[in-house]
Order: C-alpha cells, then structure tokens, then sequence
C-alpha cells in the first residue's frame, strides 16, 4: 500500500512527461538515485541537457509547487545535477528546470515550466 | 574567436580593452576576470536580461577575459562589448566588423549613455578604426574631428546592422554655432563699481586671476557672477578640453561654446576641488579649465587646499597621484576670488566701524598666504555704496555686458594670433621665460618698473606678471607697444588695496 501523496507524485511525474514529449524533447531518464537526492526526469531539449524537477499539487494546496522549491533544495538540485552530468560524461551545457502540475478538481492538470531556475546564481 | 574591442578610463584617456569570451558545457555562470570593478562584475545581469530580449539566451559556462590583464576596469561602458563577445561565441552573430563598441545595456537592449565617450573618440580616431556609441553620447562625439563613428539605439540595432539589414546613422561632424550667449547678471545692472568692471573686462580678455575685497553688501559676488557674460566664446579645441573633462565624470555636454564657470563652497573638500579618489577622478579646478573658478568667501577655505592649488593654477595642470596610478589633468582657470576685508567685514568702510583688533585683522589676512596673493594679478577693492550713491546712479546704468564681450573678444583675437606660433592663446599662459622678450615694452617702461617695483616690493614673478597684465592693457586699447601707462594701471592692481 503505497501512500496517497506518493501516488499523487507519480501522477504528476506521468502527465510532466507527456508534456515534456509533446513540446518536442527527449526523455532520457527518469528518477535517477544518488546518494544525497534523486532526479525526476532528464531531458534533452536540442544540445541542453535539462534536469527537471516535477512539483505536483492538488488544487486548493496553500504553497503552489514552484514555491516549495526553496534554496536548499535548489542546491541540491545543482549538486546532483553535477553528479548526473559526470557520470554520464555530458560535457555540453545543461539547466535545471522546474515543472508545476496543479491537478484541478475537473481533471485538467495545469502545467507550468520555469526555465533555468538557478540563472546563473552561486551554488557552489 | 575574435576579441572584441571597448575602453576603459584612466584619467581622461580612454585605454583600449580587448573582450575575450569563452563559454563551455555546464550549468549557466558568467565569471568575468581581468581586475573588473562592481560596476563591471554586475554587466552580467544586464548583459545576459539584455541578450534574452533578443531572443537569445545564454547557456553554459562563459568566461569573459578584459585584457589586458594588470590594468583596472570600471565602469558600465564594457557592457556592449561584453555582449557582443557572448553572442559572438554563441554563434549568433556573423564576423563582427573591427570597431571601438562603448555602451551600457538597459535589461531591454537599449542602450544609455557613457562616461568616457569623448576619449574614446579620440582613441578611435588615433586608431582610425569606426566608434560604435550610445546615441545619447552622440553630441560629444561630434566634436571629435576625423572620427568614424556611428549612433546606436539598441543592441538590436546593431545585430541588424552586422546582418546587414539596416544602416547605422553616422554621427555628423559638429559645427561650432557662435550664438551670443544671455549675460546673467548683465554688466548694465551692476550700479557704480567702475574700477571693478574695468578690471573684470582686463580679467577676461587676458585670463588674469583676479580678487575682489569689499565688504558685506558691496557686490563681489554679483561681479563675480557678472565675468561669466564677458568672457569669450571657447573655440572648437577649447570646447573639446572642457567637453573631454565633463564626459569622464559623466557630466552632460553644454553646447554654445560658453566658457564654464564652478563656484565651489568652501567646505568643499580637497578631492572634490583637486581631483582624485581611487578612480582619479578631476576636480572642480579641472572641470572650470578654460572658465572661471570662483572661490567665494576666500580666508575661509582651508589653508592646505588653498597651497595645493598653488602649483596647478601656476602650470595650467593638476597631477592626481593616488596608489591606484597617477593622470595629469588640465586647469587653465581663471581664478576668481572674493574676500571681507577683515573679520566682521568693515574695515575701511565709510560708515560702519570695523571693530575687529589688530590681533583679529592680522589674524585673518594671515589666512592668505603671499604666495597666493603673488599668483592673483588683479586686486580690487570693491567699495560699498552708500545709499544715497545707490539712488543717485539709479537708471544711470554702464555698458552692457555685449559692448564689454566685443572689446574682450576683439583683445583676445589679438592675444591668439600673436601667440598662435608659441602655441598659447591668451597672455596669462604665457611662461615667465617668454615674458620679456616678446611683449615688445616701449623706452620708458623699464626704468619705470625698475623704480616702482622696488617700492611696491614685487617678486621676480610680479614682476612678471604686471607686464603680462599690462600687455592685455595695452590688448584692450589696441595699442602695439606696452606703454608706460598701462604698466603703470597694472601696477595699480598689484598692490593689494587695503591688504598691503
């Protein structure tokens, strides 16, 4: 029995990577483990690697998904970006975006993307 | 990849910058090396909000390099180069054009006006390579003869111009328009006051330093203020001088050729009057060269600032010398002082009492040391008017500020074409060395100099200069000769008034 708010993740994670096929890029990995985080989906858009990080909501929710990315979890996101893109051996430029998925009460998700959340910030 | 070309200030002088920019794989950061200022670390907000405007966003790692290396960059005119070298390492851009690119970005692509812009015109010119400015920059440019250079809007402009869809506009060759400028405070206002407004006349048309003694009320300030309708027009190099100082403090350009006039507070302080701060920047006494500098209220300046302004005033230009590096800037300024005669401001008044002691009085002309004094050519006593001389020459203005201008002009003509080929153009420029031999003094002067110098006690350098002073005189009445009597108005001048 898996817990009601993971379900309603994966959901989000499912309808993000629809959407992400729709707008032309390619998936090339899901939930991606390292020690000290994981990465929802890794995509392609033309010669950018794109890290994604998958927020879902339901309507109603106080925080919206974008907001619940603080700095923290942005410095984690960079540091296992760096991980991710030395394992593979990607030496192009890559970004970190976030995906928003409202799931609304009459079954249209809403979906938002923000590009290159870390613009060009210090994370070292 | 090629460099692309900006400036940087040292001084007045733009210095070349060559703009590297190298960008790799990895998650976006722009780092910038190349001992860049605050100003310069923060074109990469502009710089990137500026590109994406364009549609073009950057990725990756980019590491932008300003050679050469050892020297300082300030300021926000490396933004446009900067951009262009990003976008050229993107492979947005075709062969960028060689060129001299100045501008800071707006966050969308516009492009505002620069300090500096005038020196880099001079450096594009010497290069002989085109000038790629802000359109508000396009003024001062102007002035620049020779110079190659092109007004630009927006970033967008220029991408499409290096596409080659569009032209740039040239920026035009400047014509300087002599249009008589409005006196304020008009010499036809001033009442009484005759031997003031003859040696403010002899002032302007030599460049003479000069100083006003009088006391409270009795207008050195209004005939201070009065000069500045009387002096000549700067010519096309004089408006370049000024131009070139205004631009590196960023000061907007003031056209019509009027000569400019800085009246500094004594409280000021000395890097404000001297120039310098770690960018070495000029000083009010640069920024009056070829004007007038007015010191109001003299005996209350500090005393050091006053003796720093001893050698520049005499050479015409002020060495800024900080650890950061050491520029040399013009100040051929026309020194004009004001000054109480005593403390409480009414020695030797016709009606009021002086009640300052002897202590006091010796006290306060102690605030000004002699080798100032020397260096101010003209003393003037500038008596009050009692108030039934006040109503008796009510109506009974002088002449008007534009006959006195027209004398003056027609003076100094003389002065520039005697002194074109020694390279001066008024006779207060001229080194002491020169004096003697070429102001072609009649018979009777020398031995009359010989005997009044030793009673008014004059330097070797008065000496000097009372015949300079007396040239302009003589300049004034169109006279070819230095004659005894204009020595003899010079002299006059000399001998301090009520401070001797």
């Amino acid at each position: 029995m898996t817990a009601k708010h993971l379900l309603t993740g994966k959901y989000g994670e499912d309808l993000a990577l629809d959407y992400l096929k729709e707008l032309g890029w390619t998936i090339l990995e899901r939930n991606v483990a390292f020690a000290g985080g994981e990465l929802d989906i890794v995509a392609r858009e033309r010669n950018e690697l794109v890290v994604v990080e998958v927020r879902t909501r339901s309507e109603g929710w106080m925080q919206s998904g974008e907001d619940s990315v603080g700095p923290r979890k942005l410095r984690r996101l960079v540091r296992t970006g760096r991980k991710y893109v030395d394992s593979r051996r990607w030496d192009g430029p890559w970004r970190i975006d976030i995906l928003s998925v409202t799931l609304r009460r009459d079954g249209q998700p809403g979906i938002e993307r923000f590009e290159d959340v870390t613009a060009g910030g210090d994370f070292s | 990849m090629n460099p692309v070309r900006g400036i940087t200030l040292r001084g007045i002088e733009a210095v070349g910058v060559e703009v590297e920019v190298e960008i790799t794989g990895g998650l976006f950061s722009i780092s910038i090396v190349g001992l860049p200022d605050a100003a310069v670390r923060e074109s990469k907000e502009r710089v990137r909000a500026a590109l994406r405007s364009l549609g073009l966003a950057v990725r990756g790692r980019v590491a932008v390099n300003l050679a050469p290396a050892d020297l300082p960059k300030e300021g926000a005119v490396l933004d446009l180069p900067i951009a262009l070298g990003i976008a050229s390492a993107m492979g947005s851009l075709p062969e960028l054009p060689r060129g001299i690119f100045l501008g800071e970005l707006a966050l969308d692509g516009r492009l505002r006006g620069v300090r500096g812009a005038v020196g880099a015109a001079i450096l594009a010119r010497n290069e002989s390579v085109p000038l790629f400015a802000p359109a508000e920059n396009a003024a001062e440019i102007a002035l620049v003869k020779g110079c190659e250079a092109y007004a630009v809007d927006n970033l967008a402009d220029l991408f499409a111009f290096f596409r080659g869809e569009i032209e740039l506009p040239p920026v035009p060759e400047y014509r300087l328009e002599e249009n008589p400028f409005f006196a304020d405070p008009d010499f036809a206002d001033i009442r009484g006051q005759a031997g003031a407004r003859r040696a403010l006349e002899i002032a302007a048309a030599g460049h003479h330093n000069i100083l006003l003694i009088g006391s409270p009320g009795s207008g050195k300030t209004l005939l201070a203020r009065a000069l500045r309708g009387i002096l000549p027009p700067l010519s096309h190099e004089e408006l370049l001088e000024t131009t070139l100082i205004r631009s590196t403090l960023g000061l907007p350009f003031e056209d019509g050729g009027r000569p400019p006039f800085r009246s500094v507070h004594h409280t000021a302080s000395t890097v404000s009057i001297c120039g310098g701060g770690s960018a070495l920047r000029p000083g009010e006494v640069s920024l009056a060269h070829r004007g007038v500098l007015f010191l109001d209220e003299f005996p209350e300046f500090r005393r050091d600032l006053l003796e720093g302004l001893r050698q520049p005033l005499e050479d015409g230009e002020i060495n800024v010398s900080r650890a950061t590096g050491s520029v040399k800037y013009p100040c051929r300024v026309l020194l004009v002082v004001a000054a109480n005669p005593c403390q409480c401001g009414w020695d030797g008044d016709p009606v009021e009492r002086c009640i300052c002691s002897s202590v006091e009085r010796e006290r306060y002309r102690r605030k000004i040391s002699g080798p100032i004094l020397d260096r101010i050519d003209l003393h003037v006593a500038v008596p009050r008017l009692l108030p039934e001389e006040l109503v008796a020459v009510e109506g009974a203005g002088g002449e008007s500020s534009s006959i006195v201008a027209e004398r003056v002009r027609f003076a100094r003509r003389i002065q520039r074409e005697r002194w074109a080929r020694h390279g001066f153009s008024c006779n207060a420029e001229l080194p002491e060395r020169v004096v003697k031999r070429f102001l072609n003094l009649s018979e009777g002067v020398r031995p009359f100099l010989s005997s009044m110098a030793g009673k008014l006690r004059l330097s070797g350098r008065g000496i000097g200069r009372v015949l300079k002073v007396a040239r302009t005189i003589a300049d004034l009445s169109r006279n070819e000769q230095t004659d005894v009597p204009h020595v003899a108005e010079a002299l006059a001048y000399r001998d301090g008034g009520l401070w001797r």
